[in-house]
């Protein structure tokens, strides 16, 4: 290297640190939007409401994930110290999947009923899916993990999910390893990719999607044997009903990432669409054994689930609708 | 002044010869390991948070993300032919991989000025892809023609293990960079820009684009020459042997996956394979190198896709221990550091000089089509006859590939060198 080349160098490299150093500095120290909000009563009791939601503020996004309590349409309270993608609670344990206060990683926070935080949980991938048994004994939640797609086509995409106690948020098992079964005999490929899990009122059984080779399989599960068995295609984020009869799930339009709403009754196998026209990527609530909750990505709406009726907005700027229902003893 | 001081500089750079006195390295391979460690700690920045960003900024599904990752893959492999080519055919190596390096560079402008929509970061990363596709045939070429032919291995294995500092540095800068400024990309992005430039600007002002065994005289190689390296009795038994030795390698991502199937432990843990995996590479990429150039490339290379025997040993077991899954992602990455770098020193040896660039473009391209093909057959394997079965019978295809892969490379290696 000549003595010009040289200088050039030493001073694209002075420039280069003192521009970066000063870019950063500046949007460190500039203010910081995440901390304006005021910060509401954290530790209200959950119990009376009859709805939970992750809010949404469609001016800034940086304020995104608040948890807020919603009864009969109205906000009531909300919550300042959870930030989630994806909010999930029942029977006094709650999952809040989010970006972790590093800004830099993803966590599960599990949280009591008075929103307080009570275990972490890191996470692989961005936030997908969460669920809590009916009893709050387990947890459920996808994430999707990137840089990790085998096959390098174009589709490719992993998810990973795991069941977890609510407990002491100790892992319990990957459904990527359970067993899994199709027609009564083992059944494994290198794409099996599992979301979206339901739990039963038996909590140790759970219903999940299953895709693999452009399919999308319903599965219902077994937690303490750690096994799935394939029970049939088409169905994607099913939600069982709180009677535990039928299962709202997406249906795929095509081989497009969009999707309709469907309810499958599990004993007569009555298969209907319900009166919600639009592309929904969610998994479903019940709200009670006839109505859906839902949301797509900007607001919850409503709708019955026998097909009738028609869709209507439920809560603005909202996303991951859960049914509050107060405990049997109170 | 390059000129003059060349041929002393290949046998003792002083950079090197002080730390060390047996690692010797042309200096042009350091600038060029400068470059790519550059270029990697901004592609990687990007490539870091990209997913968040496009999630909880732009607010796209994951799938959309799955989507542009899987757009430019493809991308690369078809340039890389047609840039080898050319960077023979005129003779400036240099200029089209720093055209390689000046598009990616170009990208992270891109993506600071117009990176809030989905469909434009979609095009900004494919214009990254060509641009990695475009430079790494010359790139290499380069680095081969700045080294004596007795210490080929090791000039790759330095540039590869500098190459890998910069991706393992990336991560950790824009992670650095969110932690002090939560949630602005933007600095990200600026950031990783600086880092593109600063590589393009060492490799505009210190690498030099005709080294010490660029061809400078006779006629300028056509197409027809480059492409009849297929042909070549040097060059086809090599590639030959690293179609199928790729083919018969199960893909580091299906290993992966493989682990986390057969392996039960905390998600958590799971990042933390990539990063045991590629400090392995790091630190045995020079080791490994200098060993090729003293006992032979051919049997470090074939003894590198041998340690795959104990990955596949371990994905085989029912139970193991973290101390053995150490030891298997030690191996995985022990087989990266004696397998890419080394089979490209030894195409530099076998390739004459004035096609050295379309060479490694064919062999880069052909050893990435025999991944692909490994990967669909092994995900064939599994599914059909499980995951155990597949990696039984890759095992055996390894084995059969080493074997036919030995006599063919040592008859390369003897064959006479022809114009």
């Amino acid at each position: 290297m000549d003595s010009r080349s040289k200088k050039i160098l030493a001073t694209l490299v002075a420039l280069f640190v003192v521009a970066g150093g000063a870019y950063v500095a500046v949007a460190a120290l500039g203010p910081d939007e995440t901390t304006t909000d005021a910060r509401p009563e954290a530790s209200e009791v959950l119990a009376h409401s009859d709805l939970m939601v992750r809010a949404v503020d469609p001016h800034n996004t940086r304020l995104n994930g608040r948890v807020y309590e919603v009864d009969d349409g109205k906000v009531r309270r909300r919550s300042g110290d959870l930030a989630c993608e994806r909010v999930y609670y029942a029977a006094g344990r709650g999952i809040c999947m989010g970006v972790a206060a590093s800004g830099v990683d993803y966590e599960a926070t599990i949280f009591d009923s008075r929103l307080k935080p009570v275990d972490k949980i890191s996470l692989t991938g961005l936030p997908s899916r969460a669920r809590v048994s009916a009893d709050g004994r387990y947890g459920a939640m996808t994430v999707f993990v990137t840089g990790d797609s085998y096959l390098e086509s174009s589709t490719a995409f992993s998810t990973r999910t795991s069941i977890v106690d609510m407990g002491d948020g100790s892992q319990i098992g990957q459904l990527e390893q359970f067993d899994v079964s199709k027609d009564g005999v083992p059944f494994d490929a290198v794409d099996f990719n599992f979301w979206g899990v339901t739990f039963a009122k038996d909590p140790n059984r759970f219903y999940a999607t299953l895709g693999t080779g452009g399919e999308h399989y319903l599965v219902e599960g077994n937690v303490r044997e750690k096994s799935l068995r394939v029970l049939r295609d088409g169905v994607e984020c099913p939600s069982l009903s709180p009677d535990n009869q039928r299962i709202a799930y997406k249906s795929r339009i095509g081989n497009e990432n969009r999707w309709h709403l469907r309810v499958l009754d599990l004993d007569t196998l009555d298969d209907h669409a319900v009166a919600e026209s639009h592309s929904i990527d969610d998994q479903v609530e019940w709200l009670d054994d006839d109505t859906l909750a839902y949301s797509d990505e900007i607001n919850v709406y409503t709708v019955p689930a026998d097909g009738g009726g028609e869709a209507k907005l439920l809560v603005k700027d909202a996303t991951s609708p859960v049914r509050l229902v107060a405990p049997a003893n109170q | 002044m390059y000129q003059v001081e060349a041929s002393k500089a290949l046998l003792k750079p002083r950079l090197w010869a002080r730390r060390s006195s047996r690692l010797r390295v042309p200096r042009n391979v350091v600038a060029l390991g400068m470059v790519s460690l550059l270029t990697d700690i901004s592609s990687e920045m990007v490539a870091t948070v990209l997913p968040l960003y496009l999630v909880f900024t732009l607010g796209a599904s994951p799938l959309v993300f799955g989507a542009i990752d899987g757009t430019y893959r493809g991308a690369a492999a078809l340039v890389q032919v047609a840039s080898g080519f050319s960077s023979d055919r005129w003779r400036r190596h240099k200029e089209v991989a720093g055209l390689g390096y000046a598009l990616s560079a170009l990208g992270k402008v891109a993506l600071v000025a117009a990176g809030n929509t989905i469909g434009g970061i979609g095009a900004i990363v494919a214009v990254d892809r060509v641009g990695k596709g475009i430079r790494t045939a010359p790139r290499d070429a380069l680095i081969s023609l700045s080294s004596r032919k007795e210490s080929l291995a090791t000039s790759f294995g330095v540039h590869r293990a500098m190459d890998s500092v910069g991706a393992m540095l990336g991560p950790l800068v824009a992670f650095g960079i969110l932690l002090v400024a939560p949630a602005r990309f933007d600095a990200v992005f600026v950031v990783s820009t600086l880092f593109a430039l600063l590589g393009l600007a060492v490799l505009v002002l210190t690498v030099q684009g005709k080294p010490q065994r660029a061809p400078r005289e006779g006629p300028a190689p056509s197409f027809r020459a480059s492409a009849g390296l297929v042909k070549d009795p040097r060059f086809y038994p090599l590639l030959l042997a690293a179609a199928g030795l790729s083919i018969a390698s199960v893909s580091d991502a299906m290993i992966y996956v493989g682990l986390q199937r057969a392996i039960d432990f905390e998600p958590a843990v799971f990042p933390l394979l990539f990063v045991v995996t590629a400090l392995s590479f790091m630190g045995l990429a020079i080791p490994f190198g200098q060993l090729a150039d003293r006992v032979g490339k051919v049997p470090v290379l074939l003894a590198g896709h041998a340690l795959l025997f104990v990955v596949y040993g371990v994905l085989l077991m029912t139970s193991v221990g973290y101390g053995l899954l150490v030891l298997c992602l030690v191996c995985l990455g022990g087989y990266f550091a004696a397998t890419e770098g080394v089979m490209t020193a030894l195409a530099g040896a076998l390739l004459p000089e004035k096609l050295q660039a379309s060479g490694i473009g064919i062999l880069i391209t052909v050893v990435s089509l025999g991944r692909l093909v490994s990967s669909v057959a092994f995900g064939a394997l599994w599914f059909a006859i499980g995951l155990q079965s597949a990696i039984l019978i890759f095992a055996a295809a390894l084995l059969i590939a080493i074997a036919i892969a030995a006599p063919l490379l040592l008859r390369a290696q003897r064959a006479p060198v022809h114009g």
